[in-house]
């Protein structure tokens, strides 16, 4: 119990520059709070946001990961986001069946003008890691090679 | 047999075509491989047969292929899947191929194998396409199937009902013995493009090492870059030297892509690529 | 040479102590996909019929992926740590005489003129436990590359079953003698004439080539179109290679990287894929599959014996039998031969 208190999971948020990004900004300067486990990463679209992203996410340590873009017809590239929303549905059952719970992985539509959304998310996703907790599958393999001194 | 040779003598001397890709005997006589036919001499040679594993689309995006002209090629339904998608895609052009298609009454699952119930290939046990969907000519005639249980489906069950960190074990007990060959990848069809991102270094994605991480990212983006693109040829399994049930993977991303989208890669020119187009009404309830 | 017998109970204690004594033992594994370790007797295949596994055991003393240095960087230079190389005792169980050379033959390069510690290290200490090989295909031809279903060449414990339950063990070299001394209990005395008599038995595969004859040719046929033939159906997959038990081609690679610290990797890589000989300039020497079977064949047949006078193959067919599209290396090579 007492460990499990203690872990802060490392969350990587990939948002796109238009929508979720200025939202998050919105939310810093309205000085709502949120969690500093979420790592954002700021892309120009949702549509930009390759699945290998994620891979190289999870390898790099994350316990989890956010995808968050603009609402539906909100895309300021028009079309990026509906692309993206079929590829998350085809790779997220692919992350499921490799064993990757794609549970740690979130997705969220958040505009500009939601700050308060933007931190509900993020509170709801750390929320939501903690109780997953630490990737450890991916810390096994991490360790082959890595020098001990 | 002669049927094909004449066809494809006829091709080659009446110059519809530049060259005629088939396939000929190999080393031992239940094995064949693939043949580049350019002469009426060589189209002598050809030959189709249980054996006739190979799905030869993977020649028609060869740079020199597509300076050719009309090139004949001699397909099975499931090859002439692989076609039709790269026609939808752009790599083939539908008036350069000349589809001497065939009838098809399955193939063996490996080379070097007698073809019965016990070794027709897994592909071939619920193949709807035994007569090709697009062909130029029509050679064959078909004849029933043997049967058998198929395996990969219960195994793919079985996985189902894992749990993801039971899958993960089962995965990694697979991917560790991958060597980075690459061969999936250049057996595959529909891998044509010229600088895979497995190759790009600036940045690297996908680790070159063949450590189990590296394998993890390299197997699940390879799988993923086939999703609603793979036709289920099983080429690019039966050409992985560590047998790494890569169908599997293309299987399920078939599966998930019939299921949410109603789509089937390579079974015809009017419908768009998968992952070219999208719809407004596509799911998003696990989108907050 | 002195021959002992070793029951297959024997065999199983024998590599059951081995495995006590801090020995690495490698065994096929039972699918015939690769080698492993072997972990107790349970997972002993010494059989001499067994078909060559799809991939050799040479990722045991040239590993498929391995770091070679370690780097840190400090304000002005770099801090380079070398991966810690435990000596390690391995010992090849099994090996069939188209295995067993593959080490001695990929010495030759990783100690021509830098000496590969990383190869060293583990190929130094290593004991090959040879098998009289009863398996034959098409794609065999042992016997062209100076080897045959029988030989001891490379082993230097040497099996010969004898019945279902005994193996005749030969030993073959000092080391295999030395290393074999502390388990003589489970040896019992030989008898040299039935173990002959068996192998006398086994079929050679047919010879199909010379490879001085081929070795001429090469010199002589670059541009032959014999190698466009295989280009126009190779696919570049590089199956053959990694396959091998004798392909030796590495890169180099850094991963893990920042600006402060990383690792670099030696990988396998090989002749046949188009990247290999790629320049930074975006010339390509060889620039058709062609041309990269060529330098296959010819590195095989040719460059290796010009420098170091051994043939780089041991006929094993590994290469043909899992090449996706049937290029059959000995019928290319016999269809050299016959042009020369
Ligand atoms: S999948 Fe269909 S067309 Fe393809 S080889 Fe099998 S039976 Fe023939
Ligand atoms: S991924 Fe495999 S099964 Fe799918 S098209 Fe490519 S080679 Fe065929
Ligand atoms: S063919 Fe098999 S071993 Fe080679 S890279 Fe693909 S999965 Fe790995
Ligand atoms: S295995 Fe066959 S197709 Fe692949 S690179 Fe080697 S010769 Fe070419
Ligand atoms: S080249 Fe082929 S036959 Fe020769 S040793 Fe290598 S894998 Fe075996």
């Amino acid at each position: 119990m007492e460990e499990e208190k203690q872990f802060e999971p490392k969350i990587a948020a990939f948002v796109c520059n238009w929508c979720t990004y200025t939202g998050a900004d919105l939310a810093g300067t309205s000085r709502l709070k949120y969690s500093a486990d979420i790592k954002m990463i700021r892309v120009p679209c949702t549509g930009r946001i390759d699945p290998v992203f994620l891979i190289k996410a999870f390898e790099k340590g994350a316990d989890g990961v956010l995808i968050s873009g603009c609402h539906p017809n909100d895309c300021h590239y028009n079309t990026g986001n509906f692309h993206a929303r079929r590829r998350w549905i085809l790779f997220r059952q692919l992350l499921d069946f490799v064993g990757i719970d794609s549970s740690r992985v979130h997705f969220s539509w958040v505009s500009a003008s939601e700050g308060k959304k933007f931190v509900d998310v993020v509170t709801e996703v750390v929320n939501k890691v903690k109780e997953k907790g630490p990737f450890t599958r991916y810390a096994k393999i991490n360790k082959e090679f890595v020098i001990h001194e | 047999m002669n049927e094909l040779r004449a066809k494809a003598k006829e091709l080659l001397t009446n110059g519809t075509v530049k060259v005629v890709i088939g396939y000929i005997e190999s080393t031992t006589p239940d094995r064949t491989k693939p043949f580049i036919a350019r002469t009426a001499e060589d189209a002598e040679k050809l030959v189709f047969n249980k054996y006739c594993v190979n799905n030869l689309a993977l020649y028609l995006t060869r740079k020199e292929f597509r300076r050719t002209g009309v090139v004949g090629i001699v397909a099975k339904g499931c090859d002439v899947k692989a076609i039709v998608q790269l026609i939808q895609e752009n790599q083939v052009n539908k008036d350069d191929v000349y589809i001497i298609g065939m009838n098809c009454n399955g193939v063996v699952s490996e080379l070097g194998q007698d073809f019965s119930a016990e070794t027709i290939a897994t592909k071939c046990l619920n193949c709807s396409v035994r007569t090709p969907l697009l062909y130029h000519t029509l050679l064959g005639t078909l004849e029933d199937l043997p049967k058998r249980e198929d395996k990969n489906f219960v195994l793919m069950q079985k996985l189902d009902a894992m749990s993801a960190g039971e899958r993960w074990d089962f995965w990694e007990d697979e991917f560790e013995r991958c060597v980075k060959c690459y061969a999936c990848r250049q057996a595959c069809p529909l891998c044509y493009c010229e600088r895979c991102i497995a190759d790009k270094t600036v940045p690297r994605w996908i680790e070159s090492s063949a450590h189990t991480r590296g394998n993890f990212s390299w197997n699940i983006i390879r799988a993923f870059h086939l999703a609603g693109r793979c036709i289920g040829c099983n080429e690019c399994e039966r050409a992985c030297p560590a047998e790494i049930p890569l169908s599997l993977l293309n299987r399920k991303m078939g599966m998930v892509a019939k299921k949410e989208f109603d789509f089937v890669a390579g079974m015809g020119l009017d419908t768009p690529t998968l992952v070219g187009t999208y719809n407004l009404n596509d799911n998003e309830d696990f989108i907050k | 040479m002195e021959e002992k017998i070793i029951s297959l109970d024997n065999l199983s204690f024998f590599v059951n102590d081995l495995i006590k004594d801090n020995h690495i033992v490698i065994g096929q594994d039972s699918k015939e996909i690769n080698w492993k370790r072997i972990t107790g007797a349970k997972d002993i295949v010494v059989n001499s019929k067994n078909i060559p596994s799809n991939i050799s055991y040479k990722e045991f003393v040239f590993a498929k992926t391995e770091p070679i240095i370690y780097y840190k960087n400090k304000k002005d230079e770099f801090d380079i740590v070398e991966p810690a190389l435990p000596r390690q005792k391995l010992v090849f169980l099994g090996a069939k005489p188209c295995d067993a050379r593959s080490i001695e033959i990929m010495s030759k390069v990783f100690n021509w003129d830098y000496k590969d510690k990383f190869f060293n290290e583990r190929a130094e200490g290593s004991i090959v436990i040879g098998v009289a090989c009863n398996y034959q295909d098409k794609f065999c031809f042992c016997t062209s590359v100076g080897l045959s279903p029988v030989t001891e060449k490379g082993s230097d414990l040497f099996l010969v079953p004898l019945d279902e339950k005994n193996f005749a063990l030969q030993i073959v070299t000092e080391r295999g003698k030395e290393f074999i001394q502390p388990y003589q209990k489970y040896l019992s005395d030989g008898n040299q004439a039935k173990s002959k008599e068996i192998l006398s038995k086994i079929k050679n595969p047919e010879k199909r080539f010379e490879t001085s004859k081929v070795s001429e040719w090469l010199t002589n046929n670059f541009e032959h179109k014999i190698f466009d033939n295989v280009g126009d159906i190779c696919v570049g997959c590089g199956q053959c290679a990694f396959a091998c038990p004798v392909c030796h081609c590495f890169d180099i690679v850094d991963e893990e990287c920042d600006y402060s610290s990383g690792r670099r990797m030696k990988n396998w890589d090989a002749c046949q894929f188009g990247l290999f000989t790629l320049h930074g300039s975006g010339h390509n020497p060889r620039e058709t599959q062609g041309k990269r079977y060529r330098q296959r064949i010819a590195h095989k047949f040719k460059y290796y014996q010009d420098k170091f006078d051994e043939v780089l193959c041991t006929g094993c067919g590994r290469c043909s039998r899992g090449c996706p599209v049937g290029i059959d290396i000995a019928e290319v090579v016999a269809e050299i031969n016959s042009l020369a």
